[in-house]
Parts: C-alpha cells; sequence; structure tokens
C-alpha cells in the first residue's frame, strides 16, 4: 500500500517532473533541427540505445533545405511529410499542407498523368512533367515517385522539380534557334544570289560585250579606209571600253570565285611557280627594260592557281606603277618571319614574301585601302586596271590563312609583304558551293 | 606534192552572231572544210547518224555548250557513247568556261575546251589547236 503524499513530495516530484518536460522538449527539439541520430533511454533492463531510422541528420536537413519540393503520401495520395519547400511552391504553411490529398494541388490538365503515375509508382520509380497549383501561376515541375517502406507502412516519396527556369531558357534556347535558322536560310539564299550574280556577269553580260567587240573591230578592219580620222577614233574608243569592261567583269568573277572552294592545297614548288608567271612577263619586262630579282622561294602548301595570281597580281603593279623614264627594279624576297612576341625564335611555321619595286610609290596612308574592292589610287586614264586586283590577291592570302600588308614612299617604291603558313592545318571548314555555281553557269 | 587534207568542221551554235563570226574568220582556211551550221545537239546527233549512212562523218565538231535541248557537254557524252564516232575530234567552247566545266568535258572525251574567241586571230589560233589534235 501507498502512503498518501505529502505536500513536499508532490511538491519535489512536480518539480522533477518539470525537469523532465523540458530536457523531452530539448530532446524534440534537436531531433526536429537534427541535432540528434541516437537516443539512449534508461529502461527495465538498463540503457538502450534507439537510432532515429527517419530522422537521420544528414538527410532530414538535406530535403529540408533542398531545392526541390519532397512529399510523401499515403496510399489515399494523402500528403503524411512534406518539407518546407513544397510548403512555399504551393505557398501554405507547411502545417496546413501536412493532411490535404496531393490530389488538390494537380490541375485537371495534369490529371490522368497524376493518378496514372500514383497507381504505377507503388510498384516502379517513375517521373512525369506536371503542372502544380501555386498561387500565382501554375508552376512546371518534374515529378519523380518512389515507394518508401516505413515503419508505418509503405508510402509514396515525391519529388517535385521546378523546371520553370529549364523551361524558359529552353524557350529562349528554342527561340535563338529559330532566329538562327532564319538567319541562316536568308544567308543561304543571299549567298546563292549572289552566285546567281556572278553567272550572270560572267556569262549573261560577256556574251554581248564579246560582240561589241568583235564587230566593233571587224568595223573597223574593213572599214579603216572610208572612215573619217574622227569615227575610227570613236571605234577605238568603243573598242578600248568594251576591253576594259571585259576585264573588269572577268577579275569581279574571279574575285568571286574565291568564296567557293573549286582548287586544294598542294605541296607547291613556288620557285617553279613564280618562273611560269615570269614568263607571262617577258614581253613587257623587255619592253620595259625591267630588271627581275628573285631570291630562292620555298615549297609549301598553297592553291596553285590562286598563288600564280598573287604573284601576277604584284608584279603586274610593279610594272604598271613603273615611274616615267625609270625602268621598273623588282626584288621579291623570301624571309622568316618575325615572331609575334619578341626575344623569342623567329617563327618556323610561316614565311614571309616580298615584292618591292622602284615606282611612284603611295601615301601610306593610304597602306589598308588599297585592298579594299574597286578602290583606285590613280585615274584610269593614267593607269587602266579594274581596281579589284589588290582586292583578289588579299582574299587568297587570307583564304590561305595569311595576312599581306603594304609599304611604301611616294615617288621611292612600294613593298607589298604576303605572310603565309608552310602548311594548312586544315581546309575542310571551307564551304563547296563549286557544284553550283559551275551548274548555273555552264 | 601532196594537196593539203581538209578537216570537215561541224559546227553547232545556236547563236546566229556566233555562227556568222565563226564563218566569217574562218572560211578562208585552206585546211578546214566548213559544214554547214546546225543550232542544238540533238542535231547533231541526227546529222551524224546520217551521215554514218552516206559514209561523210565529220573529222571536227565544235559545240556551243550553251544550246537548247542537250547542251554541249551533253551532246558530247551521246557522241562518246557510240563506237562508230571515237575517231571524231570534240572541242567545247563557250563564253565563260570555267575549271569545272573543263575538268569534267575532258573526262567525257573532249580533245578542247575553250572560251570563245574575240579576235580572229583568237578564232584561228582556237582552230589550230583543235587541228593539232586531229592531226
Amino acid at each position: 500500500m501507498s502512503e498518501p503524499k505529502t505536500y513536499e513530495q508532490l511538491l519535489a516530484e512536480n518539480e522533477w517532473l518539470t525537469i523532465q518536460l523540458e530536457e523531452a522538449n530539448e530532446t524534440i527539439q534537436a531531433i526536429r533541427t537534427g541535432q540528434i541520430d541516437a537516443l539512449v533511454v534508461q529502461g527495465k533492463e538498463g540503457h538502450e540505445l534507439y537510432t532515429l531510422k527517419t530522422a537521420d541528420s544528414t538527410y532530414r536537413l538535406f530535403i529540408e533545405t533542398m531545392n526541390e519540393g519532397a512529399v510523401t503520401l499515403n496510399n489515399e495520395g494523402v500528403i503524411v511529410y512534406a518539407n518546407s519547400t513544397f510548403a512555399s511552391m504551393v505557398g501554405m504553411p507547411l502545417s496546413t499542407v501536412i493532411g490535404l490529398s496531393f490530389n488538390q494541388f494537380v490541375p485537371g490538365i495534369s490529371g490522368d498523368a497524376y493518378r496514372n503515375l500514383f497507381s504505377r509508382g507503388w510498384t516502379e520509380e517513375n517521373k512525369i512533367e506536371i503542372e502544380l497549383i501555386a498561387p500565382n501561376r501554375p508552376i512546371p515541375c518534374q515529378l519523380s515517385v518512389n515507394a518508401l517502406e516505413l515503419d508505418e507502412g509503405v508510402s509514396l516519396s515525391m519529388i517535385l522539380t521546378d523546371l520553370t527556369t529549364q523551361k524558359e531558357s529552353q524557350q529562349l534556347l528554342e527561340e535563338n534557334n529559330r532566329q538562327l535558322a532564319r538567319i541562316n536560310e536568308a544567308l543561304e539564299v543571299s549567298n546563292h544570289d549572289l552566285l546567281q550574280f556572278a553567272s550572270v556577269a560572267s556569262h549573261d553580260l560577256q556574251e554581248p560585250l564579246r560582240k561589241i567587240l568583235i564587230f566593233a573591230a571587224m568595223l573597223r578592219d574593213k572599214h579603216a579606209d572610208e572612215l573619217p580620222p574622227d569615227s575610227m577614233r570613236y571605234l577605238g574608243k568603243v573598242i578600248d571600253s568594251s576591253q576594259r569592261m571585259k576585264r573588269t567583269i572577268v577579275d569581279i568573277l574571279t574575285y568571286s570565285r574565291l568564296s567557293t572552294n573549286i582548287d586544294s592545297f598542294a605541296m607547291t614548288d613556288l620557285n617553279v611557280l613564280l618562273a611560269d608567271v615570269l614568263t607571262d612577263f617577258e614581253l613587257l619586262i623587255s619592253e620595259k627594260n625591267a630588271r627581275i630579282q628573285v631570291d630562292p622561294l620555298p615549297t609549301m602548301e598553297v592553291i596553285g592557281g590562286q598563288i600564280r595570281q598573287v604573284f601576277h597580281n604584284l608584279i603586274n603593279n610593279a610594272m604598271k606603277f613603273s615611274r616615267p623614264g625609270e625602268p621598273p627594279d623588282i626584288y621579291i624576297r623570301c624571309t622568316p618571319c618575325p615572331s609575334d612576341k619578341l626575344d623569342t625564335e623567329p617563327d618556323d611555321h610561316h614565311c614571309c614574301i616580298s615584292v618591292t619595286d622602284n615606282g611612284i610609290g603611295f601615301d601610306e596612308q593610304y597602306a589598308e585601302k588599297v585592298f579594299s574592292l574597286f578602290h583606285r589610287l590613280n585615274t584610269k586614264d593614267a593607269y587602266e586596271g579594274s581596281g579589284i586586283g589588290l582586292a583578289i590577291t588579299k582574299r587568297i592570302v587570307d583564304r590561305h590563312n595569311g595576312a599581306i600588308k603594304a609599304e611604301s614612299r611616294e615617288g621611292v617604291g612600294s613593298t607589298f609583304i604576303i605572310k603565309l603558313p608552310l602548311r594548312q592545318q586544315t581546309n575542310s571548314l571551307l564551304h563547296d558551293y563549286s557544284t553550283e555555281m559551275e551548274s548555273s553557269v555552264g | 606534192m601532196t594537196t593539203q587534207p581538209r578537216w570537215k568542221v561541224l559546227l553547232a551554235e545556236d547563236d546566229s552572231d556566233d555562227a556568222f563570226f565563226f564563218f566569217d574568220f574562218l572560211h578562208n582556211r585552206p585546211d578546214v572544210d566548213l559544214l554547214p551550221s546546225v543550232t542544238n545537239g540533238v542535231e547533231v546527233i541526227d546529222y551524224l547518224n546520217s551521215a554514218l549512212q552516206s559514209g561523210a562523218l565529220p573529222d571536227v565538231i565544235v559545240l556551243d555548250q550553251n544550246m537548247p535541248k542537250l547542251s554541249g557537254k551533253e551532246t558530247l557524252q551521246s557522241i562518246r557513247a557510240n563506237q562508230r564516232f571515237q575517231d571524231i575530234a570534240v572541242a567545247i567552247y563557250s563564253t565563260y568556261v570555267g575549271p569545272q566545266l573543263t575538268e569534267e568535258c575532258l573526262l567525257l572525251g573532249a580533245s578542247l575546251v575553250e572560251t570563245k574567241p574575240v579576235t580572229k586571230e583568237g578564232y584561228n589560233k582556237m582552230m589550230d589547236s583543235i587541228l593539232g589534235v586531229v592531226k
């Protein structure tokens, strides 16, 4: 029989119980915040260890702080656990969310997909995309489910990943891609137009011009005796102008053809190539009493026909822009290229070829401009030409992954320096339009 | 003294001015016999087939590249497809001749691929080169 307790005894017991309650509250708080993962409890048979299976501190923290919404559903689809991310996604306090049916966060449009997922999710992992009803606007989510065996029975755990940003960037990306496709299409059209233009220039313009030339020459040759001197002079002008136009057309065609990739790179002995070019100038050289000095040149990977054109244009210019009464003195040098950095070995992957003349030269402020299309520093009357030669030259050098520059002094002479790689890395990036072009030109 | 051979030359040209140039610049040559020209590739094939019966095949055919019905290149292909036309020298000429056309036609068995000349001298040079292949 137990004696009734005295007031003092009850007071002491009450105090002890209060302390016990405080301790218990502290423990619960510690469990909640993940500070504890096991408890030791004084039982009938001594100390017993209880590990906190559902409250493994690391994972609890992880789930509470992760960016994804985490929800656990029972077999009726009622939320038995939710992390705070999920609560803030649906804009409700955590305490309100627990106990609600998950169904009510799923809009009608995603209903079937969700029900299907809910029924299958118990036996297999699954993922779908749904919209989640939220205060402002529906949130696109990836919903992945997994059945979890807990003490209370099996429950369905769901992770909700907010896809808003991803969807937005995806949309942006798609829009950008569409825009790129549009630009690309426009470029292709314009490129095609250019090729068409080259084809028209090469054929349809040349055809009538050729006839003008031939008929004018026939008129001149057959009626030279009958025509008054003035008429003969006019006829001569017709022929000269037609010839100039023909040259221009051919030059434009050459220039536009450079963007196609008809010819290919091959190891070429530049000495042979240059000697060949110089034979074309034999007549002019003897006429002008020119002197041409040539350094030994390397063998390098080039498009032979194009580099031939480069030499032809540069030598042609050197001959053309000679000073009156002064025979052209042309020096073609080959030097190792200075490296981009100081104090290091010279660059042995490139070589620099220069063509120096003693001609009329030009003001060096035009040193860049001389390479632009149709740019002329002199009148056509004094020096004939289409104004395309150096533009072609620069374009060829560019296509060889090289560089060209001009140095000049008026009345002293000019030097054109070309830097070219001895070997081409790759030319697979160059697009092949040749088939299209040739078929349209015929 | 042997008489100089006169090579029978057939021109296929749809442009009457160009046909005129061809005849005007070349008719005085003692080494060529200019046959009446035809205006497209189909007529070339018809001509050859009937010439085969009379035994009077041309020695040289000059084809304009841009012709209606059959282009110069296509006509060349048809000519080369027939074993009995193997000995005929075929030249193709055009206002503009690109490297690709040249290469293709030479592969198909053209004797010469040239840009249309602009002078009388040019026409004669072209004919010299063609005859150089025949001889």
